[in-house]
């Protein structure tokens, strides 16, 4: 095993997993669930603690609740979910009644607690370097990963890459985007449709504010990010079976902005709209503080690790997606003796909601079946 | 979750395998036919029915569909005549019931990590178990028909008496002489007993049922049933031998399982209906012309009488006797005459309680009876 810094790898490694987020968390929890010793495994990441930054994003926009219900957390199986651990933990069988109505949502602290748990009974820390990756070449054998290896089986899940701030907000001083610290001023125009600009409306009236809505369409109201049925295969099997170009905007129209129905944040939001503290407008206007609540950049050019490993292998792209197949892994690069997979945001091509924990456990598990084909 | 039909139909099968296992357990044929109603009605709705319009399904969604599906499969129980218990059955219907939310909820999703994305699709393991459960199921099915009972049809008149000690159905024809059950599982259909000392005559046997039976001038009892539990539907009873004779006699059977006689015709007899030390339903029965008693439940029986109708007969309508726990409900006593002995607990008397029995009572009507509903010798009556 390695020692985790910046020293050279002695490479006994089978596995590398790039990324050291929530998704590299997850995938690393599911290899060493299928048997796969944390010896030979290792983790390239920027941040020792995998949940650092949804984390610092969370807290950001004071987020108390997730979006995803009880089987949204990073333990390699889904039973038991969150809602049996708080059930047992409370000794109330509220979070099961809610879970089977479909009413139960973790709070963060509660999953993030549940991470850090994941994270010590795997023994990520001893498999963890601390270290960016710039390039993933592939050689005989498997892959390189800034020269170093090689690995035959290389999970890529670096995440989203970057926040996207409007053009018309770049220097702009009264400008914060949603996912970094802020508070909030007395006069506030959120920007966005989204599940984070929904929760910062929330905020900002609940810190007493007055605010205005910027927006270029009427938010969509899903329960999760996408239809359930793409969570499994069947939705899966015929949205791999969908030819590119349908794929691709099937892929954009479930990329919509969209926050979940809720009667009760509906009622806060015409109390507000009716004392003239919330309305809607198309275009910003003079407020004192302009919060991007417009989420993440998009696509693989974004990303300078995958725009590298795409040109230099010529991967086969559709539009900002990387072509997968559908284990999520990468077709030219993967055979009998080495994968490539990609996890999150990036595996979208494979997994519609890739940017969830159900997508980061898609991904991982497909890459656990190629780890152990090859034992 | 969002289940394939596949997904569906292999989680399902793999679900059912305690069902199964408990079916096995308990020994019984109609445990094996109702595991095989569940899975014939569950695949069929799956296939036609669930997978066409759940696209999802929701957990509270498990609720209404197992009662969906358990009508169903009460419904097609019935309609194919399995004798299943009623308690059992749903017993054995909820173990499914919950195995399958266990299954899909907990176990499989533990034992299988992308059980949830494969939309319920089992690999080679589960596949294997779902392919088992039905082979089981119709192999099972194929035993039971293999060892059923034998059917013996009777055509024209046999001579008696005839002993039956093992389990067989006899279906049509008369016996002169009487019929001996000495076995468990024996089903007499649309038999006529003549004479012999007791027209069909019980013992040490369970699960016997006697249905359209025909019993006529028998000797002692018609129908005379002793440790022993049976079914006895449609029967008559009548043209005794003497004055003597019992209709059916239902006696010393308590520890042996309940014992019912329903929509059953006796008539002419010195008691219509009669159980000591039993558990027996006496139910829609039409006793008529007793020179005794019309119903009796004696000798500390827990027993209930419930929509028989009693014409006629002589002293006493419906006894409860001796330590007895009756529940008499819905009946029709009409006509109840006047014992000239002068006995006044045979005066004429529709529904009594004698001897430290306890009766209650709800909804009968009495008619024509000058007795009433009357208590002796430290018994109770009360309403309900």
């Amino acid at each position: 095993m390695s020692t985790a810094g910046t020293a050279p790898l002695v490479v006994a490694e089978r596995c590398a997993i790039v990324g050291g987020g929530l998704a590299s968390l997850a995938a690393f929890a599911t290899l060493r669930h299928g048997g796969v010793a944390a010896g030979e495994i290792v983790v390239f990441g920027a941040h020792a603690d995998p949940t650092e930054a949804w984390r610092r994003r969370a807290a950001s926009i004071r987020q108390r609740r997730m979006r995803s219900e009880s089987d949204g957390h990073l333990a390699p199986a889904a039973f038991p979910g969150l809602a049996l651990r708080a059930a047992w933990r409370t000794r109330s069988p509220r979070p099961l009644a809610d879970t089977v109505t479909r009413g139960y949502h973790p709070a963060v602290d509660d999953f993030l607690a549940h991470a850090d748990a994941v994270r010590a009974r795997c023994g990520w820390d001893a498999s963890f370097v601390r270290r960016g990756v710039a390039r993933i070449a592939a050689v005989d054998g498997g892959f390189e990963i800034d020269g170093e290896g090689p690995f035959a089986h290389v999970l890529v899940a670096t995440g989203h890459p970057g926040l996207a701030l409007p053009d018309a907000l770049a220097g702009d001083p009264r400008a914060v985007h949603a996912y970094e610290p802020h508070d909030y001023a007395e006069r506030v125009t959120i920007v966005g449709a989204g599940m984070a600009a929904a929760t910062e409306w929330a905020n900002a009236l609940e810190a007493g504010s007055e605010v205005v809505s910027v927006r270029r369409r009427e938010p969509l109201r899903r329960p999760l990010n996408v239809p359930r049925p793409l969570f499994s295969r069947r939705g899966l099997a015929s949205f791999h079976r969908t030819p590119p170009e349908q794929r691709a905007a099937l892929l954009r129209e479930l990329g919509a902005p969209s926050y979940p129905p809720d009667a009760r944040f509906d009622a806060v939001l015409a109390a507000a709209a009716a004392e003239g503290r919330f309305r809607v407008t198309a275009e910003l206007n003079g407020a004192e503080q302009v919060i991007a609540a417009t989420g993440f950049r998009r696509g693989f050019r974004n990303d300078p690790l995958l725009a590298r490993l795409v040109d230099e292998h010529t991967l086969a792209v559709h539009d900002r997606w990387i072509v997968l197949a559908p284990d999520s892994t990468v077709p030219a690069l993967t055979d009998e003796r080495r994968t490539l997979s990609l996890a999150g945001v990036a595996g979208q091509w494979a997994f519609p909601a890739g940017d969830t924990i159900a997508g980061a456990k898609y991904a991982a598990r497909r890459f656990l079946e190629h780890v152990c084909r090859t034992r | 979750m969002s289940y394939t039909l596949r997904g569906r139909i292999e989680t399902r099968l793999v679900a059912a395998l305690p069902a199964l296992l408990v079916a096995i357990v308990l020994h019984r044929w109609w445990a094996i036919e109702l595991v095989a109603v569940m899975l014939l009605v569950g695949v069929l709705l799956d296939a036609a029915l669930y997978d066409r319009v759940l696209a999802y399904q929701p957990g509270w969604l498990a609720v209404p569909l197992g009662a969906f599906e358990l009508a169903i499969v009460y419904l097609t129980v019935r309609a194919l005549g399995i004798p299943a218990p009623l308690d059992l059955a749903l017993l054995l219907y909820g173990i499914a019931w919950a195995s399958a939310q266990l299954c899909s909820h907990a176990a499989l999703p533990r034992l299988q990590l992308s059980y949830a994305e494969a939309g319920g699709e089992l690999r080679r393991p589960g596949v294997l178990t779902a392919i088992a459960v039905p082979v089981i199921v119709v192999l099972s099915l194929g035993a039971a028909y293999a060892t059923r009972a034998p059917t013996v049809h009777l055509h024209g008149t046999v001579r008696g008496p005839v002993l039956i000690d093992h389990a067989e159905t006899l279906v049509g024809g008369t016996i002169r002489g009487g019929v001996v059950i000495r076995s468990s599982h024996v089903k007499l259909r649309h038999v006529t007993i003549v004479g012999g000392e007791n027209g069909i005559d019980i013992k040490d046997a369970k699960h016997v049922l006697l249905d359209h039976v025909r019993v006529i001038r028998s000797g002692s009892d018609g129908i005379h049933v002793r440790n022993s539990s049976v079914m006895i539907d449609h029967c008559t009873v009548a043209d005794p031998a003497s004055a003597w004779v019992q209709g059916i006699d239902i006696s010393y059977s308590v520890g042996r399982g309940m014992s019912m006689v329903s929509n059953c015709t006796v008539a002419g007899v010195r008691e219509g209906i009669v159980t000591h030390s039993a558990e027996v339903d006496v139910m829609d029965n039409h006793v008529i012309g007793t020179s005794l008693r019309g119903i009796v439940l004696g000798e500390m029986s827990m027993d209930m009488a419930s929509g028989n109708e009693v014409e006629g007969a002589q002293g006493v309508g419906i006894l409860c006797l001796d330590h007895s726990m009756c529940e008499i409900k819905h009946n029709v006593v009409a006509g109840t005459g006047v014992d000239p002995n002068g006995d006044e607990a045979r005066a004429g008397v529709a529904i009594e309680a004698h001897y430290y029995a306890q009766a209650e009572v709800a909804d009968n009507t009495v008619i024509a009876s000058p007795g009433g509903t009357r208590a002796f010798d430290n018994s109770t009556i009360s309403s309900k």
